[in-house]
């Protein structure tokens, strides 16, 4: 027993000297994720700032420039008019000048005092399917303020009244730098391990460790834990950068997070661990790591789009990604002061995952060793 | 010409010797494809729905129907307890929570205005926005049905509303895939090229074989060509092969020209392979070099407005993509497809990224000389 832990404190040393020897790839791990924090925390962000409409004006009288006022009145429009024929339109589409067209008849104010309901042309630049269905909610949302107030009564034979729970804002960097932690844990982790493993194999030290009495449950612990080690303090800064910097309020329990965060942080290395396995080289270790974490976690976990909306067989698929899990605990405990028995289910899933990846990965690089 | 040919095949060999190098080339790109086209869209459904039926009187369930007949809801649970609602949204049982007081439908008769309650789970505050917006408007319809049978002898004039007529260009059924397909290809088309040419020269360093290159009488400008050219010949395989897909599986119409599309793209492959080549002066080791195109990948997928439209984000940060090539050639790709722009409008894109590529390339190209030499 006591031999292990020597054994596997010598390979955690001759890891940690590994990693400080190279202090351009150090710098790069701690750089990295901070950056693309700041970025992607004030990128981030669904809520369209600023919609160019043209606007064809036909009629050209005061109720029309009331109406119209009405969207240029909105902080999403910025309005201008254009005194030429619609068939402009699609010249101001494919200039991008105009991602929306308001279409107002010469018959405008007619049809204002005859009318029941008052047809008005809304052309939009739906290249970008999203954007558009966004837009199309602002309009609507601008129309209907526009008829309550122009004598459309809807009386409502009731009040209603909503509460916001902890976001009252809808502050979008509340909800996209807490899922930041979710995506550059996973990915700086799995890369790490997985290189390391793979760059044995590649000089061919690996066979030096394996004529040594060192156990390969030893070295995989003791590969493992330093970058363990560096994921956390990656994570703690990424952390005190959201809560510093974009003011994230933090109202959960930080115990239960950073334990949280550990399972998580070994899950993605034994990830990695797994990687550097199968891969034949440090290059197709890192392609290899890269394709399984980036992009499914932005796109796929629901870091950014919700997967309630995804088709049926895409949601299923999300089930394997870690950070799916991670994204609940990480953002139920900063943002709602989750407990433990809240989170009871995607912390179960991912101790499960954990302990699934470790068997195997350790299997596996046996197997490897051996033939 | 000869010594450039005997590096081509030498580095095509490299390449085709790696089975899993292969199937990272040509499988994994067209896998994301389908996971990707499916996975990026902003609608929002299925919120998740608890309703607090205080009143449990006729028209409380009319309402709560109203409510779970839609596309946007689904009713997951029945709360009687309103201290439960925050314990529901802490572990995401819910999102949104519907609350009928009690004696909704007296009070309501007798023309007290009862007050309905929705609460919400603000921390995605995209969705919460949103959900709000359709609860106010099931609310809204809710109330004017019954507005005409409760009260049908107290309304008298009807409004005049303005209604949206709307016509959706380009995208009538407002897909996203048109969108983020040839959006995918790009991404795609930046990632391997970069790395693999980051890659390539510095294992060649790492492994001291560079130097063995070098005392052969291969000119350096021959042996980056040489290095280069694989690359740029794969770059293009891998795009017409995802286009391929594109058009043949997903029926996305190419609106354009395929030549102007492939001229744009060896244009922009200039930025990727003179990026990848700097990137290996730079760097000493693989996974120092792979540590470097990723984050510059992470950046310029970010600013390229490949899933975050440049317009959304702050204007200190809509002026740094126009620092990011990828943004441009998004554009470009984007606009051949769709709008079948042609070169009149997209010259704002090409003269940039052209700019870019020729700039970022002989700079690159300069420094590897200096450093091998």
């Amino acid at each position: 027993m006591k031999a292990a832990l020597l054994r596997t404190r010598a390979i955690v040393r001759k890891e940690f000297l590994h990693i400080l020897h190279d202090p351009r790839s150090l710098f790069l791990v701690f750089l990295m994720p901070v950056v693309q924090l700041i970025m992607f925390g004030y990128a981030l962000n669904l809520e369209i700032q600023r919609v160019d409409m043209a606007v064809f004006d036909h009629a050209r009288s005061p109720a029309s420039r009331e109406f119209i006022q009405a969207f240029s009145g909105s902080r999403f429009f910025h309005v201008f008019e254009v005194n030429r024929s619609v068939r402009t339109v699609e010249d101001w589409f494919k200039s991008r000048k105009a991602r929306v067209a308001l279409v107002i008849p010469a018959d405008f104010d007619r049809q204002l005092h005859r009318n029941l309901r008052i047809p008005i042309q809304f052309l939009m630049d739906a290249s970008d399917a999203n954007a558009a269905t966004l837009i199309r909610n602002y309009c609507q949302q601008i129309l209907i303020s526009y008829n309550l107030s122009h004598g459309a009564k809807v009386l409502l034979p009731f009040a209603f009244r909503r509460t916001v729970f902890f976001n009252p804002n809808f502050r979008s960097s509340y909800f996209f730098v807490p899922g930041l932690m979710a995506m550059i844990l996973i990915m700086i982790s799995t890369l790490l391990t997985s290189v390391a493993i793979a760059r044995e194999k590649e000089t061919g030290t690996l066979e030096q460790m394996l004529v040594s009495p060192v156990r390969s449950r030893e070295i995989i612990l003791g590969k493992v834990f330093p970058y363990l080690v560096l994921a956390f303090l990656d994570a703690a800064a990424i952390l005190a950068i959201g809560l510093f910097l974009f003011r994230i309020p933090f109202v959960g329990n930080l115990l239960l997070l950073t334990l949280l965060s550990v399972l998580y942080i070994v899950l993605a290395l034994s990830l990695g661990l797994l990687i550097s396995t199968v891969a034949s080289s440090q290059q197709v270790a890192m392609m290899i790591a890269q394709i399984a974490t980036v992009l499914p976690t932005i796109m796929m976990a629901g870091m950014i789009f919700p997967i309630a909306s995804m088709p049926r067989w895409l949601q299923l698929i999300t089930y394997i990604l870690p950070a799916r899990f991670y994204l609940l605990i990480v953002r139920g405990i900063i943002l709602k002061g989750s407990t433990f028995a809240d989170l009871l289910n995607p912390s179960a899933v991912l101790l499960g995952m954990t302990i699934f990846l470790l068997l195997v990965s350790i299997r596996k690089f046996k197997t490897n060793l051996e033939a | 010409m000869q010594p450039i040919f005997a590096v081509i095949q030498k580095e095509f060999k490299q390449v085709f010797r790696d089975r899993s190098m292969v199937a990272i080339i040509f499988l994994v790109p067209l896998i994301q494809l389908f996971l990707l086209a499916y996975s990026i869209t902003v609608d929002v459904r299925h919120v998740k729905l608890e309703i607090a039926d205080l009143d449990n009187s006729h028209l409380s369930r009319e309402l709560v129907q109203a409510f779970s007949h839609t596309k946007q809801f689904d009713l997951v649970g029945w709360t009687r307890n309103l201290n439960g609602i925050e314990e529901g949204f802490r572990s995401w049982r819910s999102q949104v929570v519907l609350i009928i007081p009690p004696g909704f439908e007296k009070n309501l008769r007798r023309g007290r205005l009862p007050q309905i309650g929705v609460a919400v789970d603000g921390v995605d505050g995209n969705t919460a926005g949103v959900a709000l917006g359709y609860a106010q408007a099931i609310l809204i319809r809710f109330g004017q049905r019954i507005q005409t049978q409760v009260f049908a002898q107290k309304t008298r004039s009807q409004p005049h509303l303005v209604e949206m007529r709307e016509r959706m260009w380009y995208n009538p059924e407002l897909d996203s895939k048109p969108f983020m397909i040839p959006g995918i290809a790009v991404v795609l088309l930046t990632l391997l090229p970069m790395m693999l040419s980051s890659m390539s020269l510095v294992k060649e360093k790492e492994t001291g074989t560079l130097e063995q290159l070098l005392v052969t009488p291969l000119k350096k400008t021959q042996l980056i060509l040489g290095k280069l050219i694989p690359f740029l010949l794969l770059s293009f395989i891998e795009l017409s092969f995802l286009l391929l897909v594109a058009i043949g599986s997903f029926h996305i119409a190419m609106n354009g020209s395929y030549l102007l599309l492939g001229w744009l793209s060896f244009v922009y492959l200039f930025t990727t392979l003179g990026l990848g080549i700097f990137i290996s002066t730079v760097t000493t080791s693989q996974q120092q070099a792979m540590f470097m195109s990723w984050f510059m990948l992470v950046f310029m997928i970010l600013m390229s407005g490949f899933f975050i439209p440049i317009e959304n984000m702050p204007l200190v940060l809509q002026k740094l993509t126009y620092l990011d090539p990828m943004r441009y050639f998004m554009s470009i790709v984007r606009d051949i497809f769709q709008k079948g722009s042609g070169l009149r409008f997209l010259q704002r894109d090409a003269i940039p990224m052209a700019g870019f590529g020729v700039i970022i390339l002989t700079v690159s190209i300069l420094k590897f000389h200096k450093r091998v030499g």
